[in-house]
């Protein structure tokens, strides 16, 4: 069903190495509108990097990245703005700028790329607080809050500017229960709202609940990338393993 | 042995490399805050929030080290010109040595240690936590968030803060004056203002500006390239301090030249 929807991303047949750690060697898939796609991995496979290349935090050695029909990859910093602003990255880490209050930090893709006046930001902000469940919580300094908590900060900021995709990495890692919930039902929340997302984790439960398809990397390759069904199904040795010792983590 | 010469070789051919890319990427950055400081977007209250952070937070410090230098170059140059009956010779001297070279050159040194190392400290810190890639993702410029607005606000300050300098200089050459050696503060006053001439004056505030420039293109670029965490960061710290002074006192060298040939 997701095939009839339009493209939105093709990451066609990636490269990428870090010295003579390969990481990526012809990673390619397809992101359509309004889809939520799982990257599965073990650690270092690379997932991470693939969001960066994706948004030109790092650039890739060969292959292409193309929105919409345009290609991105060969973009020089300065061109990369627009996409930055269509395509949103929530870091693992949150990444808040610990020098300034929730509100300014949720505020400052509004005050940089907009003119809205400070009273149409602050609503947004506040808005937006309401959808994080951290209402009166916009004077508090990063420092102030829990590991959920700026999780859900830096979504709120990757969100504010209504990107088409949001890059998720790492959402839920290092969280308890309660807050991987939290996480998980704004994430749903957006979803249902027709925003397209790239899911890196390695919570499987959340990637089978969330995601309408997973991809699964490993050795620089894509070795997986079907429904969650299909991928709870799979016989392929790898992906067993990666699903047995997910649980055995668990 | 011919194994060893080729390694050596090798060696010293990537040393060399190294230090091409690092010039090469130094330049890049300062032409980069250049090129953009004259494009939108203008960040005005993140200049003035670092004027007020590195030129107001600097203005203790330097009226310190004023002092002392103008105390202690009139004690030492009194001493030493009484020997040969050139006291009056003193606020002239010291005067001059203080307009030219001391001024600009000990605020400088000052203002790297606690402001280069600040910058350093505080944007290494930042690209370790990944704000600095979060500045990218935002679609905004590391270069026009965190780099333009510290550059100009120390070029801006640094000049300000070594005609501070030099003013506490003079008032503690003054004081010494009137105290050891009997010269009255009116012709202690006079002596300074017919002997530093306007060059001397633009000549100290030209060359804090190059060398407030060399303490911020160097802190961020240093800061910008931080890696391994918070070891990376001292590192960055130390490493900005120690290039900076090192290239202050060389650069001083050949400015002083320049100026004095064409002024």
């Amino acid at each position: 069903m997701m095939m009839d929807k339009e493209v939105l991303l093709e990451v066609k047949n990636i490269h990428k190495a870090f010295g003579k750690n390969k990481v990526h060697q012809g990673v390619s898939f397809t992101l359509h509108k309004g889809e939520s796609l799982g990257l599965l991995g073990g650690s270092g496979t690379g997932k991470s990097v693939l969001l960066r290349s994706i948004i030109g935090l790092e650039r890739i050695d060969q292959g292409q990245i193309i929105f919409k029909g345009e290609r991105i990859d060969q973009l020089p910093e300065n061109k990369l703005t627009p996409y930055r602003i269509r395509i949103s990255y929530s870091f693992q880490s949150g990444a808040l700028f610990d020098s300034i209050n929730v509100f300014e930090n949720i505020a400052y893709p509004l005050f940089e790329h907009t003119k809205f006046s400070y009273a149409q930001i602050k609503d947004k902000v506040c808005e937006m607080l309401k959808l994080i469940d951290l209402q009166g919580k916009e004077d508090l300094m990063p420092s102030d809050l829990s590991g959920g908590m700026q999780k859900r900060v830096g979504m709120a900021r990757a969100m504010i500017l209504n990107p088409e995709i949001v890059l998720y990495d790492e959402p839920t890692a290092g969280l308890d229960p309660s807050n991987t919930l939290n996480v998980v039902s704004l994430m749903q929340k957006l979803k249902e709202k027709g925003l397209a997302s790239i899911f890196v984790t390695h919570d499987i439960p959340s990637a089978i609940m969330l995601c309408d398809r997973i991809i699964v990397l490993h050795e620089g390759k894509i070795i997986f990338n079907d429904t969650p069904h299909n991928f709870q199904n799979s016989e392929d040795p790898i992906v067993r393993k990666f699903i047995l010792s997910s649980k055995d983590e668990l | 042995m011919i194994n060893a010469v080729i390694n050596r070789f090798i060696k010293t051919g990537e040393r060399a490399r190294q230090f091409f890319i690092f010039v090469g990427e130094i330049t890049s950055l300062f032409v980069e805050t250049i090129k953009c400081s004259f494009s939108r977007p203008f960040y005005f209250s993140r200049l003035m929030e670092q004027i007020n952070h590195i030129g107001y937070g600097s203005t203790s410090i330097t009226v310190v080290i004023g002092l002392t230098m103008g105390l202690v170059m009139t004690l030492n140059f009194g001493y030493g010109l009484a020997k040969f009956g050139g006291t009056l010779y003193v606020p002239a001297v010291v005067s001059l040595s203080l307009a030219r070279e001391m001024a600009p050159l000990f605020t400088s040194l000052l203002v790297a240690g606690r402001v280069g190392s600040g910058i350093a400290a505080e944007i290494g810190a930042m690209n370790v936590t990944q704000q600095v890639d979060a500045i990218r993702a935002l679609g905004t410029s590391p270069v026009r968030v965190l780099v333009i607005p510290r550059f100009w606000a120390l070029v801006i300050s640094l000049p300000l803060l070594s005609a501070l300098s030099f003013a506490v200089g003079i008032l503690g050459g003054m004081l010494v004056c009137r105290m050891e050696f009997d010269i009255v503060p009116g012709f202690y006053l006079y002596k300074v203002f017919s002997t530093v001439k306007f060059h001397d004056y633009m000549s100290g505030l030209v060359k804090s500006s190059i060398f407030a420039g060399i303490i911020t293109i160097f802190a961020c670029y240093k800061g910008l390239n931080t890696k391994d965490g918070t070891k990376g960061v001292g590192v960055t710290t130390t490493w900005v301090v120690v290039t900076a002074s090192i290239l202050i006192l060389i650069t001083d060298f050949f400015i002083s030249k320049i100026f004095l040939v064409i002024w």
